[in-house]
C-alpha cells in the first residue's frame, strides 16, 4: 500500500486550479486531465509552510499531501484509515455511505470555506451514527480536506493522530506541524525541502517570494504553488554554502590567482588553498562581478534571461508519466544549463555521427554493387568523378533505403491498425451474441413463471 | 382453501435492534444553569467508552455550553448505553409483525408527518436509507430532518423491541409454557400490529382501501418564523 501513494503523487503533480467561474488560472505547470463534476471549486497543491496569497473566495486550499483526493473515487489511504466502510461486515455500511458521508461533509465545508465547519454542525446534518460520523470528519480534518486554512495549518494535531499514524504515509500527516518549525530553519545552511521534507543536498530552489524551499526533484515536478513559476526560484547550491561560506580572504586570493593565471583553474585552486577547482570555478561564476574579469560579452540580464527561459523549457520535460524524461530534466537541473546544454550538444553530434556511419556503411554496400557495374561498363574512369559520382550514389541510396523503410513502416502501421478493426467487430459481435441468448434465456424463465401462475389461479378457481 | 390461523411462532432471538445496524437511540434533554441543551442522534453501541467522552467535550466545544454539561452529557449516554445492554443478553420474541410507524416531527422551519408499514422482523431494515430517500423524494432542503426522521424511527422501533423482551420475560416467569408463544401475536402489547395472515388473505386485497390513503401518506409543512416561535413557546409553557 505505502508504494501506491508516492505513484500517485507523481501522476497527479499536476493539477491545477479550477475557479468558480470555470475558467483555468495561468500556471506554469501544463494542464492534466482533473475532472470535477459536481464541485465547482477543485483543488490546489500547496505546500504546507506558504500562506495562500489572497483569499481567493472562490478557491479552495488543499495541502499537497491530500492531492489525492477526488469526488467520485476512493483512495487507498481511506479505506486503510477508515477500515469500517469496506471491510464488507454490514451490508448497509459500504463504500457507498462513505462517499455521502464524505462528500456532504465537504460540501458543507465549503459552502463557506472561511469558516471553520465543526463536528457538531455535520452529524446534525447526516443520517447515520454519529460514531463512523465523526471518524470520518476527523480524517478529512487531518488530511485538509476540510477546515484547512492558514491559521489552521500550523496548529499543533490533536492527540488522536498518534491512532492514525499507521504506515510509511505518517510524515505527510505530521507535516501541517512541523512546516512550522522547518520554516525557521530555512535560513540555516542545512536545507529541507518545503514539500517533500527531504534533505537538499546537491542543489535547491529557493523561491524568495514566499520563503520556500524546494528540493530538485520537487522543483522538476512542478511541486510548488499556484501564483509560482519556474522563473521564481533560483538555485542554490548546497555543497558550496555547506562547506562554509567563502571568507573575504578566500575571495580575494581567488580574484588575486584569477588575475594571474587566467584559465588555469588548477593553478588557481593552488593559490586559494583549501578549495577544489570545480569550487573555485563555481563561485567564481557566481561573483556578481565575474563576469568583467572574463570580459565575456554576456551580461547578467542576458544570462539569467538564458537560464530562466531554459527554467521555462524545463517543464516539458517535467513530464512525470515518462519516467526517463524526468529523470534527464532532474539531472539538468541539477548540474546547471550549460553543462546540460554541452552534454545534450555533444550526445547529438554523436548520434549524427553514428547515423553517418550507418548510411556511409549501407552507402558503401550498395557502392560495391554499383561500382562493380561502372567497372563492367567503363573501366577507364576518372578517379575523381568516380569518387564523387561513388559519394552521390551512396548518398541516394542511403536515401532511398530510408524511404523503403519508412514506406514499410507505415503498411505495417494500417494493416495492425485494420486488424485491430476486425478483431475488435468480432469481439462487439460475441457480446451481442451472448446478449441476444441471455435475453431469451430470461424470456422463457418469464414464460414459465407465468404458466406457473396461470396454473394457479385455475386451481383456486376450480376449488371455490 | 383455508389456510391455518396460526401465528408461526420463531425460535426466540437475542435482543437487538430489529435493522440492519445494531445502532441505537440516544436522546438528551440536560438543563444546567438556565442553559437547556436538547438533542437525539444515533449511536453505536460496539464503539469504545472512550467515544462518549469524546463525543461530549466536542460537543460541548462546538455548541459553547457550559462547562457543567460535560458530565451531565456523559452521564446521560452512558445510562442509556447501559440500560441497552442490559436488555442485550435477553431473548426476545419476533412474531410475523408489521407495525405502523408514525412521524410527527418539527425540525426548524419544516413539520413533517407520515404513516407507515415497517417490518419488525426484517433484520436487514436500514432507518436511515429510509430517512435518507424520503428527504430526497420530498425534496427537503434542510438537512437536519434526515437524521431526525432516522432517529424517530429508529426510538419506535426500540421501544417495541423493548417491549417484545420483557413481555418474553413476563411470560417466561407466569410459566404458561409454549402455548404463550400461541396467543403472543394477539396478546402483544402494542395493539397496533397487524396481523399478517388476516390482512394479506385471498380474501381482501393488498390494495389499501381509498379512505385509508390519506393516512399512510407524507404530509409536509414549512412554517414561517412566527408559527416556529409560537410552537417554541406553547412547549415551553407545557413542559413548564
Amino acid at each position: 500500500m505505502a508504494e501506491k501513494s508516492p505513484v500517485k503523487e507523481a501522476a497527479s503533480s499536476e493539477s491545477i486550479p479550477i475557479s468558480n467561474s470555470n475558467q483555468l488560472k495561468p500556471s506554469p505547470q501544463f494542464p492534466s486531465k482533473f475532472s470535477s463534476q459536481t464541485a465547482p471549486n477543485s483543488e490546489v497543491p500547496s505546500t504546507p509552510t506558504s500562506r495562500p496569497p489572497s483569499a481567493d473566495a472562490d478557491v479552495v486550499y488543499v495541502p499537497s499531501y491530500s492531492r489525492w483526493f477526488s469526488w467520485d473515487k476512493i483512495d487507498s489511504c481511506e479505506s486503510r484509515f477508515l477500515p469500517e466502510f469496506f471491510d464488507g461486515r454490514s451490508a448497509s455500511k459500504g463504500p457507498g455511505l462513505y462517499i455521502y458521508y464524505r462528500n456532504s461533509i465537504i460540501k458543507l465545508f465549503r459552502v463557506n470555506p472561511s469558516r471553520k465547519i465543526t463536528f457538531t454542525d455535520v452529524r446534525k446534518t447526516l443520517v447515520g451514527d454519529v460514531g463512523s460520523i465523526r471518524r470520518v470528519f476527523d480524517f478529512l480534518d487531518h488530511w485538509g480536506l476540510i477546515n484547512y486554512s492558514a491559521s489552521s495549518a500550523l496548529s499543533k494535531p490533536s492527540k488522536d493522530t498518534g491512532s492514525y499514524i499507521k504506515s510509511s504515509d505518517s510524515p505527510s500527516v505530521e507535516s501541517p506541524s512541523s512546516a512550522a518549525p522547518t520554516s525557521k530553519h530555512s535560513s540555516n545552511s542545512r536545507r529541507i525541502c518545503g514539500a517533500c521534507k527531504s534533505l537538499c543536498t546537491i542543489a535547491c530552489f529557493v523561491c524568495d517570494k514566499y520563503d520556500s524551499t524546494l528540493c530538485a526533484r520537487c522543483y522538476v515536478r512542478g511541486n510548488f504553488r499556484v501564483g509560482l513559476s519556474n522563473a521564481d526560484f533560483r538555485r542554490v547550491e548546497i555543497t558550496d554554502e555547506a562547506k562554509a561560506d567563502w571568507s573575504e580572504k578566500e575571495t580575494l586570493l581567488l580574484l588575486e590567482a584569477i588575475m594571474h593565471y587566467g584559465d588555469d583553474w588548477k593553478k588557481v585552486a593552488q593559490h586559494v588553498g583549501g578549495r577544489t577547482d570545480k569550487d573555485c570555478v563555481a563561485h567564481f561564476v557566481k561573483l556578481p562581478f565575474g563576469e568583467e574579469y572574463l570580459r565575456h560579452p554576456l551580461s547578467n540580464d542576458d544570462e539569467s534571461g538564458f537560464e530562466t527561459n531554459k527554467r521555462m523549457c524545463l517543464t516539458p520535460l517535467a513530464d512525470a508519466s515518462n519516467p526517463i524524461m524526468a529523470q534527464a530534466a532532474f539531472l539538468s537541473a541539477l548540474a546547471g544549463v550549460e553543462i546540460a546544454e554541452a552534454a545534450a550538444q555533444a550526445a547529438v553530434s554523436v548520434l549524427s555521427q553514428v547515423d553517418g556511419i550507418t548510411a556511409s556503411r549501407v552507402g558503401i554496400g550498395s557502392l560495391e554493387r554499383n561500382s562493380k557495374r561502372e567497372s563492367e561498363i567503363s573501366s577507364n574512369g576518372d578517379t575523381n568523378q568516380n569518387a564523387l559520382e561513388r559519394a552521390a550514389y551512396a548518398d541516394a541510396n542511403s536515401l532511398l533505403d530510408k524511404e523503403e523503410l519508412d514506406i514499410e513502416r507505415a503498411i505495417t502501421g494500417i494493416t495492425e491498425v485494420q486488424m485491430k478493426e476486425i478483431q475488435d467487430k468480432f469481439l462487439r459481435f460475441e457480446e451481442m451474441d451472448l446478449q441476444t441468448e441471455k435475453e431469451r434465456q430470461q424470456l422463457e424463465s418469464m414464460k414459465n413463471l407465468l404458466f406457473i401462475d396461470q396454473l394457479n389461479l385455475s386451481f383456486r378457481r376450480n376449488y371455490t | 382453501m383455508k389456510s391455518p390461523a396460526s401465528a408461526s411462532w420463531k425460535a426466540p432471538l437475542k435482543f437487538r435492534m430489529p435493522t440492519a445496524e445494531n445502532l441505537i437511540p440516544i436522546r438528551l434533554d440536560i438543563e444546567v444553569d438556565g442553559q437547556r441543551y436538547k438533542d437525539a442522534f444515533t449511536w453505536n453501541p460496539y464503539d469504545p467508552d472512550s467515544e462518549v467522552v469524546m463525543f461530549a467535550k466536542r460537543t460541548v466545544k462546538d455548541l459553547k455550553l457550559a462547562p457543567g454539561f460535560l458530565p451531565q452529557i456523559v452521564q446521560s449516554i452512558q445510562s442509556q448505553l447501559a440500560t441497552f445492554r442490559s436488555y442485550e443478553g435477553q431473548d426476545m420474541y419476533v412474531g410475523d409483525k408489521i407495525i405502523p410507524i408514525k412521524l410527527d416531527l418539527q425540525v426548524n422551519h419544516t413539520v413533517i408527518r407520515d404513516q407507515f408499514l415497517w417490518d419488525l422482523n426484517n433484520f436487514d431494515s436500514d432507518p436511515e436509507e429510509f430517512a435518507r430517500t424520503l428527504c430526497k423524494d420530498l425534496g427537503i432542503e434542510d438537512p437536519e430532518v434526515g437524521p431526525a426522521v432516522a432517529f424517530a424511527i429508529r426510538e419506535q422501533l426500540y421501544e417495541i423491541a423493548i417491549q417484545n423482551v420483557t413481555s418474553a420475560r413476563e411470560n417466561r416467569i407466569s410459566k404458561k409454557g409454549r402455548r404463550a408463544a400461541e396467543h403472543f401475536t394477539p396478546s402483544k402489547a402494542s395493539g397496533a400490529a397487524l396481523d399478517l395472515m388476516k390482512l394479506f388473505s385471498f380474501r381482501s386485497s393488498v390494495v389499501r382501501k381509498r379512505k385509508e390513503w390519506d393516512y399512510y401518506k407524507p404530509v409536509l409543512d414549512l412554517l414561517s418564523n412566527e408559527e416556529v416561535d409560537a410552537l417554541e413557546a406553547k412547549e415551553e409553557r407545557s413542559g413548564r
